[in-house]
């Protein structure tokens, strides 16, 4: 066991060798590394294919690599996943911890498994301390038990992929009976969605992240939906004082007494008019009053978006709980940049070009409301597969406002992907004349029609299986903007 | 020209993009000069549902069954009457379930459904999801090509349900199912016709992917007794993706 303790004390006993692993194990791990070997070989990056393997000879495989660490963080929910996980990494990385993880489109059992078999030295020691995991919503069943997380983060519950969780409210109590056999683990529960709350309904170690409304004059937008408008106690309509996006909010039930719980953890000011900044105050619930004395952490972000105002907030939320210190947090942040597709900068033909992930209704309202008030003359490529990892059913573009796509300075939609028919469809009904929409099923035939659009900017909104494939061509036909650091401002790589 | 539409129970039957099909059905009259009036029936609500030339109710979560049946049983001999009266009414997913005869839980508590089409529904742990394809029967074959259509015998969606829906002995189909699960998995029927009244599980939504379909109803809307004609619309987009799919699923 290692002997020192780095400023994340861990407290949960480790049991890096003290469990007798058996025969099964054993062989699962070395069937496990050894697939990872032939991965590698073969250039197949970014399989679960020896997480299958290994699951496959040893189910309760996950029950011993997860052991081995020190602190086990775990992230679910809908939107929001990926950047938090990967945000919470960085705090640890930046505070001098060792950490692994898995990533998005490895977040089911198999991922998570693959993941903790690569983080082993060939003696099967764990080579890192601390783990954050993204976990698929479907998959919190099979993969928290056996890990058995210290502080599980709940992000939001929109609807999403339907055909593949048909519904919400499976999802809550598959999380609900799952954490019931988990009585150490801490919650960190987003305050302001009444989905997430219900989740932690009867439990005692919970603390809650929320936005403090101070957009209630913003009216509430027809085109969007809501869910969640349900009481979790009495099944009775809740009453909303203001709206965020989607069902997230200031609300309260006109029957029993469920309402938004105060938050642990509020963020204040928020400046999301172009790169994040707000201030996180840490409330003391007893006296109801903000302790500036306590905490509350001045926050500049190179993120955009009001969505990942949340993702922030319960990365940084949870990076106290675990006994990051706060000046490790204000001073990391800045530095950080995104994820593939969380609104990726590249150079396209000398244009700027933005590349995003779509993958629900709220997803896309959210990323639309973020890049329509840039300037100039836009262009757009939105592509659209179905394959198992961008969710099977496309019925989900009609709940989205492809409606504010309808405006002059919007000159051409490219649509692509599987179901690029289906989306002009869209377009065509979003009120688009159709002179302005072009059908190019092929990825790079895409692009190419996209590159010849003589305006001021670029976006590509990509389903999850062909945003990869921009991505790399991007790179390959033009440039990945990187953001320098120090001063805060985009260059090229 | 005006049409009165009714849209019932949009604040808990919300799910799939079935308000698409409103979506589309606005803009296919708009584009002959036709304007809508719609009205929101929220839970609780009460309407005057011999005024509506058309009646939508969409698909929801399964969760909301019961919640939704508590309601609509105080409405439900007004929607069957403007019915029988030639309404033109479109049911999808849990909405065609709502507006059977009765819906059987899994532990045999049967709860009556509004009775607008002879099918009732038994609920099973069974669930049907992926994109169908139908063979419209000929009746409506027929009726399609009435309301403009000039070949297109298909009807394609998205199906994604719960428990089996059965066709009773007064009930009639839309199609037959070609490619996917349909009611029940079993008797290849798919979706239930009664007068002006069509139930399906149809989402995508059903109408954005069946022009023809969303022509037929509108017509109906406009005229439910004398023939008239709609005139004729660029659909060149809509068909591309209609054969698309059809392709792929053949
Ligand atoms: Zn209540």
């Amino acid at each position: 066991m290692k002997s020192k303790k780095s400023i994340v004390l861990g407290e949960r006993v480790v049991n890096k060798n003290s469990i007798n692993k058996g025969f099964r194990f054993w062989l699962a791990f070395y069937a496990g590394r050894f697939s990872a070997f032939l991965c590698r070989l073969f250039r197949l990056s970014g399989t679960s294919l020896p997480g299958v393997v290994a699951l496959k000879l040893c189910p309760q495989l996950l029950f011993y690599l997860g052991s081995a660490y020190e602190k086990v963080i775990a992230v679910t929910g809908t939107n929001g996943k990926t950047t938090t996980t990967n945000l919470i990494s960085y705090y640890l990385q930046q505070a001098g911890e060792t950490v692994v993880g898995n990533g998005e489109g490895a977040n089911m059992i198999s991922g998570v498994a693959t993941a903790l078999i690569k983080d082993c030295n060939l003696l099967g020691t764990a080579q890192s301390r601390t783990v954050v995991l993204e976990v698929d919503e479907g998959s919190v069943g099979k993969i928290l038990p056996a890990v058995k997380p210290d502080l599980i983060v709940v992000t939001n519950y929109f609807r999403d992929q339907l055909d593949r969780y048909s519904e919400l409210d499976q999802i809550i109590t598959l999380l609900r009976k799952t954490i019931d056999g988990l009585p150490e683990t801490e919650l960190l529960l987003n305050a302001d969605d009444p989905l997430a709350v219900a989740v932690g309904r009867g439990r005692s170690a919970v603390r809650y992240y929320g936005v403090k409304g101070e957009r209630d004059c913003k009216e509430v937008e027809e085109n969007e939906i809501r869910e969640g408008g349900f009481c979790p106690d009495c099944g009775e309509l809740l009453a909303y004082n203001y709206y965020h996006y989607g069902q997230l909010g200031d609300y309260r039930c006109t029957k029993c007494s469920f309402k938004r719980p105060e938050p642990d953890f509020v963020a204040l000011d928020v400046d999301d008019s172009d790169l994040l900044h707000f201030s996180l105050y840490l409330q003391n619930k007893n006296t109801g009053e903000q302790e500036p004395q306590k905490g509350s952490l001045d926050l500049h972000s190179q993120l955009r978006g009001f969505y990942n105002v949340y993702n922030i907030l319960a990365a940084s939320a949870a990076a106290v709980i675990i006994g990051i210190p706060q000046q490790i947090i204000e001073a990391s942040l800045p530095d950080y940049s995104t994820a593939t597709g969380r609104l990726e900068q590249f150079i396209y033909q000398g244009r700027p070009c933005t590349l995003a992930l779509i993958k629900n209704p709220i997803g896309v309202n959210e990323v639309i409301k973020t890049i329509l008030p840039q300037e100039g003359k836009k262009a757009f490529l939105i592509a659209i597969n179905d394959l198992a990892g961008d969710g099977k059913d496309v019925s989900w573009l009609w709940d989205a406002d492809f409606e504010k796509l309808n405006q002059s300075m919007i000159s051409k939609v490219v649509c692509s992907g599987r179901r690029a028919a289906e989306m002009a469809v869209r377009l065509k009904y979003a009120g688009l004349v159709t002179s302005k929409i072009v059908i190019e099923p092929g990825c790079r035939e895409s692009l190419e029609v996209l590159g010849l659009q003589k305006v001021d900017q670029y976006y590509i909104l990509a389903s999850y299986t062909s945003l990869f494939n921009y991505a790399k061509l991007l790179r390959k036909m033009g440039k990945a903007v990187v953001n320098d650091a120090a001063q805060g401002l985009p260059s090229l790589s | 020209m005006r049409l009165r539409v009714c849209h019932l129970y949009p604040d808990v039957l919300n799910l799939y993009g079935d308000r698409g099909n409103l979506l589309v059905f606005q803009r296919r009259a708009q584009w002959r000069g036709i304007e809508l009036d719609v009205d929101q029936i929220m839970l609780g609500d009460k309407g005057d549902f011999n005024s509506y030339d058309f009646i939508f109710i969409g698909g929801g979560s399964d969760s909301r069954r019961t919640l939704v049946l508590k309601n609509l049983e105080k409405i439900a001999p007004y929607i069957v009457d403007a019915v029988e009266k030639g309404a033109v009414l479109l049911a999808v997913g849990l909405g065609f379930q709502l507006l059977g005869r009765y819906i059987m839980a899994e532990d045999g508590t049967v709860i009556a459904g509004a009775g607008v089409f002879d099918a009732y529904t038994e609920m099973g742990s069974n669930r049907a999801v992926g994109d169908i394809l139908l063979e419209a029967t000929a009746d409506l074959q027929e009726e399609l090509k009435k309301a403009g259509n000039k070949d297109i015998t298909t009807l394609i969606g998205f199906e994604n349900h719960s428990g089996r829906t059965y066709l009773g002995e007064q009930g009639k189909p839309l199609g037959r199912v070609i490619k996917g699960e349909g009611n029940n998995s079993r008797d290849g029927t798919e979706g239930a016709c009664y007068k002006n009244a069509f139930g399906t599980f149809l989402h995508g939504p059903v109408l954005a992917k069946n022009p023809h379909f969303a022509d037929l109803l509108l017509l109906k809307a406009l005229s439910p007794q004398e023939e008239i004609s709609l005139d004729p619309l660029d659909d060149s987009l809509e068909i591309l993706a209609h054969n698309t799919m059809k392709k792929r699923l053949i």
